[in-house]
């Protein structure tokens, strides 16, 4: 992968003459490749970076924590990951790493069942047996999901299971829900429909839960040594991510030529399902790629109140630098 | 002899001889088997046929890049922890200061999950081959200290004191009686590093890695493609049982005389 990103940069570079000593930049994911990661491939293979001088690498990561840990640690400068995570996280340790831009503007939490158990909303999981993942940042939201819902965790049942577990279980019959991020919407209906089902998505942002979510985070580091840098990577990925939900066929294949075990189609399909959580009624009445203070302090209490914080932990405006954004 | 019992003896023969691949065939049709006639979907349990279809889906340079991310650092791993392990048993089995300061810390090392502590180590060595080599060598590393140390433990006392008695410098003692006697031991100690190598390695990628058999495997599982990260799992554990038999080769070849006699 590297190696193909090397020659895709060096092919960019000589076709723009600007460019001599491009600047680096280590972008982290905080998961694996996939369709909700396309934008920082598409930036590369577009050469929406080249044109800013930079030559970006990308580091793949294990969880929200871990694109942390590394953002605050240096070994990469700038990266995606959930908000809520750095709140809780500055919250209790002064981690060097801030929020420069949303991306996923509503949260990606939701439960999916199968059509045929006769669950259609969230009211409806009364009393049902639902699965999760160990580690994933919904189970934090689950009891806030539930209030609002007027329901109780004592109303349900919860389990815990593998991610890559969790929809065959459904299918099977093994669980009546599961809670997983709408991210996994395309794959989920694949795989149902290879049993000859059909599932249904109860996102959570549907039902009360208005939060930022997934977010462009740069370590303070970067942004105090480098900061013409950083404006212009933000710039680019501000670019790459617009292009990335308008031509989701062409994003696809350019996360492809890059990570080449992923399926351009499967990716595309991804992009489509997501488009909701980059575009929609919030980034349309504040504009795309802005934080607003109201909705900052909303997500705050949202994360001070799933991770058992107290409110005044942290002043959610530190969380945050916007600057850099133009 | 009799004409006609020939066919059939031979028949015989070589179905002993062939006896553990028949049984390995048998398995993979059973299994094939299973898949078709339970309609069991590919989520839960691929078939061979599907696993060996998702083989040829990835393309043959992707596997080799794949192969050799993992194969390295396992190799590094294990050639450094034969490295820390032999020196450190000769030590042990010398001074009975060191093996009694060494012993607790090797335990408490041992039973330490790796796991747990990869995370941290990535923390403090960063995301390249380092902390994926010194994650690969705190697995192996263990039984080769004690297998190393048992055998060299197991050296029949009278050839120590015939040696002592000839005025042997302690170091001849070493090298010429100790470690001939130990070879055994060491290489059932390789044989299972080697494949605790490949675990290391394979656990290193969980945690951080952007190639290698392991990262395949958990990326593949990431987009549901199960048949795929059984095809992965599958390659890996012939690369794990090809290593295993190269430590054996290479005793064979080296080290004829360790072997246990045939008879």
């Amino acid at each position: 992968m590297k190696k193909a990103l090397r020659v895709s940069l060096l092919a960019s570079l000589i076709a723009s003459t600007s460019a001599i000593a491009a600047d680096q930049v280590t972008f982290q994911l905080d998961w694996l490749p996939g369709g909700d990661k396309a934008p920082v491939y598409v930036g590369i293979q577009q050469g929406f970076f080249a044109e800013e001088d930079l030559e970006v690498s990308i580091a793949s990561g294990r969880g929200s924590t871990d694109a942390l840990t590394k953002m605050a640690t240096g070994q990469s400068d700038i990266g995606s990951s959930d908000i809520s995570a750095l709140m809780a996280a500055k919250a209790q340790d002064d981690v060097p790493v801030v929020a420069v831009m949303p991306y996923f503007t509503q949260a990606p939490h939701a439960f999916f069942a199968l059509k045929s158990s006769g669950i259609s909303s969230i009211k409806d999981l009364k009393g049902k047996k639902i699965a999760t993942s160990p580690f994933t940042s919904s189970n934090a939201f689950l009891p806030l999901v539930l209030k609002e819902n007027n329901l109780t965790e004592d109303d349900i049942k919860l389990v815990k299971s593998d991610p890559g577990a969790l929809a065959p279980m459904m299918i099977t019959g093994n669980t009546d829900a599961i809670i997983a991020w709408v991210t996994n919407t395309a794959l989920f209906i694949a795989q149902a429909k290879e049993a000859g089902k059909e599932i249904v998505e109860m996102p959570w942002s549907d039902s009360g839960l208005s939060l930022y979510s997934s977010s462009l985070l740069a370590s303070e580091r970067f942004l105090e040594e480098r900061p013409e840098v950083a404006e212009r990577f933000i710039k680019a990925f501000a670019k790459a991510v617009k292009f990335t939900y308008e031509n989701p066929q062409t994003a696809g294949e350019d996360l492809h030529k890059m990570v080449p075990e992923v399926d351009a189609n499967i990716v595309a399909a991804q992009i489509k399902s997501i488009t909701g959580l980059v575009f929609n009624d919030v980034t349309e009445q504040d504009g795309f790629g802005h934080f607003t203070s109201e909705r900052i302090k909303q997500t705050w209490q949202y994360a001070a109140e799933a991770n058992g914080l107290s409110q005044d932990a942290l002043d959610p405006e530190t969380a945050v630098n916007s600057r850099f954004f133009k | 002899m009799n004409q006609t019992s020939q066919p059939k003896l031979w028949l015989a023969q070589q179905a002993n001889r062939f006896a553990p691949a028949l049984f390995f065939i048998g398995l993979v049709l059973l299994w094939e088997l299973i898949c078709r006639v339970g309609k069991v979907p590919n989520y839960i349990l691929p078939s061979p046929s599907a696993i060996i279809t998702a083989f040829f889906n990835v393309e043959f340079s992707r596997w080799m890049i794949h192969l050799w991310a993992t194969l390295r650092v396992a190799l590094m791993g294990f050639v450094l922890s034969i490295m820390i392990a032999i020196p450190l048993s000769i030590g042990m089995m010398r001074s009975q200061l060191m093996n009694r300061i060494l012993y607790p810390a090797l335990i408490v090392i041992q039973s330490t999950p790796v796991v747990a502590v990869a995370p941290l180590i990535i923390v403090l060595l960063g995301t390249d081959d380092p902390s994926r080599v010194l994650i690969t060598c705190l697995i192996t590393f263990f039984p080769l200290v004690v297998s190393t140390t048992t055998g060299m433990l197991e050296t029949p006392p009278e050839m120590i004191e015939l040696s002592q008695s000839l005025r042997a410098p302690r170091y001849r003692e070493t090298w010429q009686i100790r470690i001939p006697y130990a070879i055994p031991h060491i290489f059932s100690g390789l044989r299972v590093s080697i494949t605790l190598a490949i675990i290391g390695a394979v656990v290193a990628e969980f945690v951080a890695a952007e190639e290698g058999l392991g990262y395949f495997i958990q990326f593949s599982t990431s987009f549901f493609k199960i048949p795929q990260a059984f095809a992965g799992l599958i390659f890996l554990s012939v690369i794990s049982l090809l290593l295993f038999k190269s430590v054996q080769w290479i005793q064979a070849w080296f080290f004829p005389w360790s072997l246990p006699k045939k008879k």
